[in-house]
């Protein structure tokens, strides 16, 4: 078929994009010595990553990042359902003004809005607490988390809701049921992008942390000073991303 | 005995009167046609019923049980609505099983009953299948075994043939018809179609602006109406607003034998029992004569009165002739005097 050609060599060119630099960065972190005139690294070896996971604080700020990255986009679920369910529905007259409110957060730069709230964080003791860190990832988690959701209701969602009510479904099993497999697949993408934008957060994570180690801030000063450690972690940094993904499709190819 | 009772039911969803003080009864057992053009409200009041929309007014019982307040899922009614709402993450035989689960009923039981009923809306094979493949007829005939599988008290169909195309529609129109009588299944079935009504209803109802303004069996309907709006419907084109005097109708300039008191009146009489021929007491001229397959509509105009007649295509006069007509006595029918105000009088 040779009208399937075109659209082949583009999925090529946009998997190369992606593949290479990630091939050049599994390179980078095995490189024990990599000196300049080199094509390929003279010695392997795991270096970087005894460096980057051999502390402590790689791994506190392994599980900061894990718990924090969980709380606040259940949480941003949990909050945006409701106002997802709304937008997506129609249901408001002026919806413009809210999604302007709701898009706020993220037209300041993240490490703007932190600081605005680290004086803040400091006077209700929440500086540098996972609450505190959950709360203001919550922020920039929750826009992103109502955009994606939004799209899952509509018309057919409550049709669908409808028919059960009619058929003896209490809410209950008309939300286990008849609701939630409905929207799974946009409920599996807005927790991964949700789930993303608070693991990659710095700015505000820098901001109201108070020195709590987060993946992002233990990686960063090691980018200038020492590629081969920058380049472990930012593998253990995509990590998730990936296994997000793998699972996020996952449940958008099974039917609705 | 009564299974539906609707008294002066209200609705207006999003704050536009739809519903204007619907009184309906439906009798146990009966298969009741809905009729109406399209924003009568007769999916506003299927939905109503159904618990789907709040009553502004009125009330709503179902036997001696009446309905207020009773949340949609409590009430034992089910619907198949226009389109077939089908859960697409479940298999064929689970989204028929879908009421038992709400029932708690256990699993076994459940496809064992579901599967029955496949058989009998003609799906036998179907069970494990996903819901996706299957063509518009038989998604719907889903709908209706699931419909069955809940036992409904009632059973509502909001045009249930409507996404078919003609050839499919008398298959399912049969089923309809056969699965409601053997279970003597109280049951309203929408449409718009005044000869689809009289297929499916062993009595119709025709609702016009919010309310149901004839509730008869079909002959009824169609041979002794309501009101002009009520023979507009049902193809009673011919409204003659006259007087009658000394037992005949004055009709231009004519006078046909009329039953009934002296005084001014409004008859009806359905195109095809219009006899357009060589002898009548009116004489008319052809103004127009369409050919519509199995007749041919002829437009006459005896003096100011316009007619319409549906002749067969054989005997059909050309446009322009000069014919004489009979409106044969008992076919003529005298609308009971309750005229809405203002409309133009035919002297």
């Amino acid at each position: 078929m040779p009208d399937r050609r075109p659209s082949r060599l583009v999925a090529a060119a946009v998997a190369a994009a992606f593949a290479v630099p990630l091939g050049a960065l599994v390179v980078r972190a095995f490189a024990d010595a990599w000196r300049a005139p080199g094509l390929v690294p003279q010695r392997f070896g795991l270096r970087g990553f005894d460096i980057a996971f051999g502390g402590a604080r790689a791994a506190e700020a392994l599980t900061i990042s894990l718990v924090v990255a969980v709380a606040a986009t259940s949480l941003a679920l949990l909050v945006g359902w409701p106002a997802a369910r709304v937008l997506g529905e129609r249901r408001l007259r002026h919806p413009a003004p809210v999604f302007l409110i709701l898009a706020l957060p993220l037209l300041v730069p993240p490490y703007a809005a932190g600081f605005g709230l680290s004086e803040w964080f400091i006077r209700l003791g929440l500086s540098g607490t996972i609450p505190g860190l959950v709360l203001v990832h919550l922020l920039f988690v929750l826009p992103y988390v109502i955009v994606v959701l939004l799209s899952g209701f509509g018309p057919q969602v409550t049709s669908l809701e409808e028919m059960a009510q009619t058929y003896g479904a209490g809410p209950g099993h008309r939300f286990a049921r008849v609701t939630l497999p409905s929207v799974a697949p946009t409920l599996g993408a807005a927790a991964l992008l949700g789930f993303l934008v608070s693991w990659s957060q710095y700015g505000s994570s820098l901001a109201v942390g108070a020195g709590r180690p987060m993946l992002p801030l233990v990686m960063l000063p090691f980018v200038n000073t020492d590629p081969q450690t920058a380049a472990a972690f930012a593998l253990l940094f995509l990590l998730p991303a990936v296994a997000a993904l793998l699972v996020a499709t996952r449940l958008a190819r099974s039917p609705l | 005995m009564s299974a539906l009772t609707c008294t002066r039911v209200e609705v207006s969803p999003g704050g536009a009167a739809i519903l204007r003080g619907v009184a309906l009864i439906v009798g146990s057992g009966t298969r009741t046609a809905l009729v109406g053009p399209s924003g009568a409200g007769k999916t506003t009041l299927l939905r109503a019923i159904a618990g789907l929309e709040p009553l502004d007014a009125g009330s709503i019982a179902l036997g001696d049980r009446p309905l207020d307040g009773v949340p949609s899922h409590r009430r034992q009614v089910a619907v198949v609505f226009q389109e077939p709402r089908l859960l697409p993450h479940l298999s064929v035989v689970d989204n028929v099983a879908f009421p038992l689960r709400a029932a708690r009923v256990g699993r076994l039981e459940r496809r064992q009953r579901a599967a029955a009923l496949l058989d009998e809306v003609g799906l036998g094979g179907f069970s494990g299948r996903g819901v996706r493949g299957l063509s518009g007829g038989e998604q719907q005939r889903v709908a209706l075994a699931r419909a069955l599988c809940a036992e409904p008290q009632l059973l509502l169909l909001d045009e249930p043939l409507a996404a078919l195309d003609p050839s499919r529609r008398e298959g399912l129109r049969r089923l309809i018809v056969r699965l409601q009588r053997e279970r003597a299944l109280t049951t309203i079935v929408i449409t718009h179609d005044r000869a689809e009504a009289a297929e499916l209803g062993d009595r119709i109802a025709l609702m016009l602006e919010g309310r149901i303004v004839q509730h008869d069996d079909p002959h009824t309907l169609f041979e002794r109406p309501s009101s002009a709006a009520v023979a507009r419907f049902f193809g009673a084109t011919n409204v003659l607003r006259s007087v009658v005097e000394r037992g005949e109708l004055i009709v231009g300039e004519n006078r046909v034998p009329a039953d009934g008191r002296d005084g001014p009146v409004a008859f009806t009489i359905r195109p095809e029992h219009v006899a357009v021929g060589d002898e009548g007491p009116l004489h008319a001229i052809v103004s127009e004569a369409v050919y519509a397959g199995t007749h041919v509509r002829l437009t006459l105009h005896a003096g100011e009165q316009r007619l319409e007649a549906h002749v067969p295509p054989h005997a059909a006069p050309p446009a322009g002739a000069g014919v004489r007509v009979e409106l044969p006595r008992d076919r003529l029918w005298r609308l009971p005097a309750e005229e809405p105000p203002g409309l133009p009088r035919v002297r």
